[in-house]
């Protein structure tokens, strides 16, 4: 058998990974896994408390919110939302931000330049106050909110990979490339991309965290996925209702984003670790 | 001449081993080091990278690298040993009796403080006399060091100033406190060669001043015989051989030493083949093991009884030691014959640059104007059928430019470039596929100019995998077991990262990428600086080799004149992004025109240990900061 | 002075090159705001109201103009300072904007604030175990603490010490029974104005858990940034050098170390700190403090396009600010860049 590769056998990734796994299945077998229909309302038995407490219902593992939903069935129903949003919406802006990146690295002049002042204006504004105005524009929806998060969030690769482009571009195996008659598509994707690849895989990973974390953030104040569908900020916004009736409503969910990002953010450590890559001052901007 | 040993010396090591830990296994670094310093002498460490020299500084300060400690011995500064004494006492002696001068002068000096800053905090902790200003008393150090303009000095940053001056600066710095031990690691390896005999020079005028005790270590051993009043030779973390520098330097004893001596190319005289070492220093790993002589694997001299005990030191003379059973075998490693000179087969012109200019612009921007630099200023010059031609300079003249030049990197802002008689100047398209088949390019440094994700097989035939060229998998793997049995690497190497090689093969490898397509033309940039001397010695063999076998001309840009000397035919010197002198190599260094050319040419330690060394008076004609 | 001149030299092209940004973010607000399926000038009419009535309103509000014309005489209205009228609230935007904004302004700097301070301490903490046993866990936790975002940060302080222990008061920014002082807007500065020592302790005893969550969200990366920078400056051969020379450890680390290290960590904080501008809104939210977030996120509940664009607007110059701030003392700071 072939020995695990450096980066599997770091304890972060691995711990990382089976986090990821977990919620993956959560997600998947959602309907499997979740004891009750996720939107079904027990007007009978509204903010009951956790198994474990007093006048806990066996029914209904971690209670019950204002309206009788099952919490446990929403917090794994809600791992699908928040799954589906980390990796297609880091993927979206892994590709734009990874293909502008190279290309003004690549190519300097005028290119570059403009580039840096379109990140700029970008940059100008809080990615969550961006993210809102977007979700005012596009509308609420599943998609949209991918959208919303793919047009915020490409920067954050650009700007990184960008310097790395240039620094890799000063190699002298670049140089070389291009007098054996490398065509410029060939020397970025062969001499280049496999340079910038473990950065692009480690930011690919923190922004899945981030992608979590803004889902949450628009679905908390109304301006993600519809009401019908069970998402980890909604479920915050609902329990804000009842802190004090039933706060164990309110842990649950902020548990369930904490788990997911620490599984996101301590897969990116490890990869910036054993990948070798520089992430010093962006790291998470 | 004897050196006297009854003085107290004032660093003394007896038995000093240093090790290394790595897992659970140590290492040895350095082996059973024994030496005494008297007060006022120079004592020169010589050894190619992994010898150990840089680590006896480290000794001294003990600021060992994380798992190296001491395991036996000692070390002792004016009685005193400075492995086991108290931190904060060795603290004291730091800055005050034991000073050092860094390897990198721009980086030894803090970049967000000005110099007065770092010389005040300097001059205080060392202390000033009663009612003396720190200010009187740091431009007197300057002065002391030949730094002109002091009052203003006091005000820069270091990136404002030069190598050199930030060189003076932390030389001022170190015998302000007139220390009785300086340590000096390789002080000017990161120079130009006009400046490194200056500072040498002034390390050494400093010393007499205050009868300071110095440790010289370098990898030159011209450089130490001329400097040291003693030398040491380190051979894989133990020494070699040590002796009064000019009798060692002029009879060696051991044959490492010997060797290392003929694997350097002379400057003066009859040019000489060079000796070639083959392989390299055994690693930490395989020392462990080893039971006899660490230079057997190496050595000409070779016999069984080599490889079976460690030779001791024996004496061979006064005051003169070596560590091998057959000193008396050591004359007898001669270098082989020179190479006769290869008939150059056509005189006709392969290359031929005219009026040739480059100049830089800032970044763009649609507001900021773009200002210009000509880092190449109408710059003639012809390449013949089989031609070596050098080109030297110091750094920021021009040679690496012209280079990106003649291969196509870059694009001339003015003059006329042309190659088997077409005019490739435009440098477009169609201009870089011609070029492409008669010229390619040896870069710097083999870091750099290899992908560390691709595997050595596919580097070195990368070109096959250039847009038209596309050959098969199997064809490839046949070309580059080729191209590596031509270099001299084993045909596993292929699959092996650059990561996992040497630096000297990283450099052969280099080579092999650019020899795949057999171009007419070699542009080699610096491709043997930073690397030891018999690694240099072995990749100039290859270059010579090649030539017989494929018959290509190169440009061979260097800022060693040795080997320019050894390898070219002809050479071209540059300043300043111009051509000041050019002819045949050996008209040009017997009898060199340009007042550039000159003191380049004495900046060069001589060959000979007896011939007076006096960079800094044929400067005189030529100011070069 | 020489410093002076550079940094005033820096200022005025900073200032020169946000006026193109501020004029492109405010056509892109424009424009995303202008392809909503709402109708402005329905929305301003009563429920009731005819087709010609709405009619009549979209040609008076402009909206049969041409899109770059809308615009033109929308961006003409703002350098009058007029950003229209909330349609929802039937009030001046403005005034609207600038009676929450200095809530908003003390908020994000006491905030950064304590980032400053958690950040610092904690990046110097984790700089001094390195190498150590304690280093591997420090790091691990400094791991948990940057997945946790201000949002989360701001509901877990709530619930810990708003709701189990109820020692800190969490909604709004004066308990019942204050009377507001309004002199500059500031609640602080002004009950400290007024002498009304009682309502500056209690105002402040309701920023406690609000800064808090701010500023702890924000110093984790903080932290980790200062210390891989001074790992990054302790390769470096000065601090060898200085060693060499013989000078303490603690005067390494803050003459030389820290002073280079803070280089990398300020260009961080400039960027963190316009983000937590828009960290204040959730924070906000939370907490019900009477900010510019709780103003966007009724004005995006209730389809308010003038204050959309208004707060936009404002939190676009504030990131440009403090980037600016920040630019300035990296200028101050970093010889490199003010000679050359």
């Amino acid at each position: 058998m072939r020995p695990l590769p450096l980066w599997l056998k770091s304890g972060r990734v691995q711990t990382g990974l089976v986090i990821i796994f977990i919620l993956a299945v959560c997600a998947i077998f959602a309907p499997y896994l979740a004891p009750n229909d996720p939107n079904e309302q027990n007007l009978l038995s509204i903010l009951t408390p956790p198994i474990w407490a007093d006048g806990g219902d066996a029914m209904f593992p971690l209670g019950t919110d204002s309206l009788g939903r099952c919490v446990l069935s929403r917090l794994i129903f809600g791992a699908r939302v928040a799954l589906t949003v980390a990796f297609s919406a880091s993927i979206g802006a892994m590709i734009i931000g990874a293909f502008f990146a190279h290309v003004a690295g690549y190519f300097g002049g005028w290119v570059d330049w403009l580039i840096g002042r379109v990140v700029e204006i970008w940059l100008s504004f809080p990615p969550v106050i961006l993210s809102l105005i977007l979700m005012v524009g596009l509308g609420t929806g599943l998609r949209n909110v991918v959208l919303a998060i793919v047009l915020v969030d490409w920067t954050r690769f650009c700007r990184v990979l960008r310097s790395e482009v240039i620094v890799l571009r000063r190699r002298d195996y670049v140089s070389a490339a291009q007098l054996v008659g490398f065509s410029h598509w060939r020397t970025i994707t062969r001499e280049i991309l496999p340079g910038t690849l473990p950065l692009l895989i480690t930011l690919m990973s923190l922004e899945m965290g981030v992608a979590i974390i803004v889902e949450a953030i628009l679905s908390f104040v109304g301006m993600s996925v519809g009401s019908e569908t069970a998402a980890w900020g909604q479920m915050i916004a609902d329990a804000r209702q009842n802190i004090y009736d039933a706060p164990f409503n309110l842990i649950a969910p902020i548990f369930a984003i904490f788990f997911a990002v620490f599984g996101f953010n301590i897969l990116g450590d490890g990869l910036r670790r054993t990948l070798d890559t520089r992430l010093t001052q962006t790291e998470r901007t | 001449m004897a050196i006297p040993s009854a003085n107290n010396p004032i660093l003394s090591a007896k038995n000093l081993c240093v090790e290394s830990l790595g897992g659970k296994e140590s290492f040895p670094v350095l082996t059973d080091l024994n030496f005494s310093l008297e007060p006022g002498k120079i004592l020169g460490l010589v050894g190619e990278s992994g010898a150990g020299k840089s680590m006896i500084g480290r000794t001294i300060s003990q600021y060992l690298p994380n798992g190296f400690s001491v395991t036996k011995g000692t070390l002792a500064f004016d009685g005193e040993d400075l492995v086991t004494m108290a931190a904060e006492r060795r603290r004291n002696l730091l800055g005050r009796d034991i000073a050092f001068i860094p390897q990198e002068p721009l980086s030894g000096l803090n970049p967000v403080l000005t110099v007065g800053q770092q010389m005040k905090e300097h001059l205080l902790r060392i202390g000033l006399a009663a009612g003396e200003n720190w200010r009187e008393r740091a431009l007197k150090e300057f002065e002391a060091v030949h730094l002109p303009h002091g009052a203003a000095l006091l005000e820069k940053y270091p990136h404002q100033l030069s190598g050199g001056m930030c060189q003076r600066i932390l030389i001022a710095m170190a015998f302000a406190s007139r220390p009785r031990l300086l340590i000096a690691d390789e002080p000017t390896t990161a120079l130009d060669v006009t400046i490194q005999a200056r500072i040498v020079k002034l390390i050494a005028e400093m010393q007499k001043r205050d009868g300071t005790a110095v440790i010289f270590i370098t990898h030159d051993l011209r450089l130490a015989s001329q400097i040291s009043d003693e030398i040491m030779v380190l051979y894989a973390g133990r020494p070699a051989e040590r002796g009064p520098a000019k009798q060692l330097f002029s009879a060696p004893a051991h044959p490492y030493t010997r060797c290392l001596q003929l694997a350097n190319p002379n400057i003066s005289g009859p040019r000489r083949g060079l000796f070639i070492l083959p392989e390299r220093m055994p690693g930490l790993r395989v020392l462990k093991e080893l039971k006899g002589c660490r230079f057997a694997s190496r050595c000409p001299n070779a016999i069984e009884a080599c490889t079976e005990t460690e030779p001791p030191l024996a004496d061979i003379g006064p005051n003169h030691i070596a560590a091998c059973i057959r000193t008396e075998k050591t004359p007898d490693i001669v270098p082989p014959p020179l190479a006769p000179g290869r008939e150059i087969a056509s005189t006709r012109i392969h290359l031929n640059g005219e009026k040739l200019t480059k100049a830089y612009t800032t970044a763009w921007s649609p507001f900021a104007k773009r200002s210009a630099f000509k880092a190449v200023n109408s710059v003639d010059f012809t390449l013949g059928e089989g031609e070596f031609v050098g080109i030297v300079g110091e750094s920021g003249s021009g040679k690496s430019s012209l280079a990106r030049l003649v291969v196509g990197l870059d694009t001339p802002t003015d003059g006329r470039i042309t190659l088997a008689g077409r005019d490739v100047t435009a440098n477009g398209r169609s201009e870089k596929a011609y070029r492409r088949q008669y010229i390619q390019m040896v870069f710097q440094d083999p870091q750099s100019a290899l992908n560390p994700r691709r595997r050595i097989g596919s580097i070195v035939t990368q070109a096959n995998e250039a847009s038209g060229l596309h050959t098969g998998a199997r064809e490839r793997m046949d070309r580059a077991a080729e191209l590596l049995k031509e270099i001299g690497l084993p045909p596993d190497a292929a699959m092996r990262f650059p990561s996992q090689l040497s630096g000297g093969q990283k450099q052969r490898v280099n080579i092999a990428r650019a020899l795949c397509t057999l171009p007419r033309i070699l542009v080699a940039d610096e491709i043997v600086s930073g690397l030891d001397v018999s690694v240099q010695a072995q990749l100039l063999d290859l270059l010579l080799k090649l030539r017989d076998e494929h018959g290509f001309s190169m440009l061979f840009i260097s800022h060693d004149l040795s080997v320019v000397r050894y390898l070219c035919d002809r050479v071209l010197v540059m300043y300043r992004g111009e051509v000041v002198e050019n002819g045949e190599t050996e008209t040009v260094f017997a009898d060199p025109r340009h007042p550039y050319t000159r003191s380049l040419l004495a900046a060069v330690p001589p060959d000979d240990v007896n011939t007076e060394w006096s960079p800094v008076a044929a400067e005189a004609g030529y100011q070069i900061e | 002075m020489r410093m002076f001149a550079t940094i005033a030299k820096l200022l005025v092209k900073r200032v020169l090159t946000a006026i193109p940004i501020l004029l492109i973010v405010s056509a892109l607000l424009f424009c995303i705001l202008r392809i909503l399926p709402v109708d402005p000038a329905a929305m301003s009419l009563p429920p009731n109201a005819t087709v010609q009535e709405v009619e009549a309103m979209r040609a008076e509000m402009g909206l049969n103009l041409p899109l770059y014309q809308q615009y033109g005489i929308w961006l003409n209205k703002l350098f009058h300072g007029d950003i229209g009228r909330s349609i929802h609230f039937r009030q001046d935007v403005t005034s609207l904007i600038g009676s929450t904004l200095p809530a908003t302004i003390e908020l994000a700097v006491i905030a950064m604030g304590v980032a400053t301070v958690f950040g610092l301490a904690g990046g110097l903490f984790l700089f001094y175990v390195r190498g150590t046993r304690a280093e591997a866990a420090m790091d691990f936790l400094s791991i948990l603490l940057l997945s946790l975002p201000e949002f989360l940060w701001s509901l877990f302080l709530l619930l810990i010490f708003g709701v189990f222990f109820e020692v800190l008061p969490f909604t709004g920014r004066l308990s019942p029974g204050f009377e507001r002082p309004v002199v500059t807007g500031f609640l602080l500065l002004d009950s400290l104005i007024t002498g009304k020592i009682p309502t500056f302790l209690n105002a402040l005893e309701h920023m406690i858990l609000p800064c808090l969550a701010l500023g702890i969200a924000l110093s984790p990366s903080l932290m980790r940034v200062l210390r891989s920078s001074l790992l990054d400056a302790y390769q470096d051969d000065y601090i060898q050098q200085a060693r060499l020379r013989g000078l303490s450890e603690k005067r390494i680390l803050i003459r030389h170390g820290l002073k280079n290290a803070i280089l990398p960590t300020l260009s961080l904080m400039g960027v963190q700190f316009g983000f937590l501008f828009g960290g204040t809104l959730l924070v906000e939210i939370i907490y019900s403090y009477p900010g510019m977030g709780n103003l966007m996120v009724d004005a995006i509940r209730n389809a308010d396009l003038p204050i959309i664009q208004g707060a936009g607007l404002t939190y676009c110059i504030a990131v440009l600010v403090i980037s600016i701030v920040v630019d300035s003392l990296y200028l101050i700071l970093n010889p490199k860049l003010r000679v050359r």
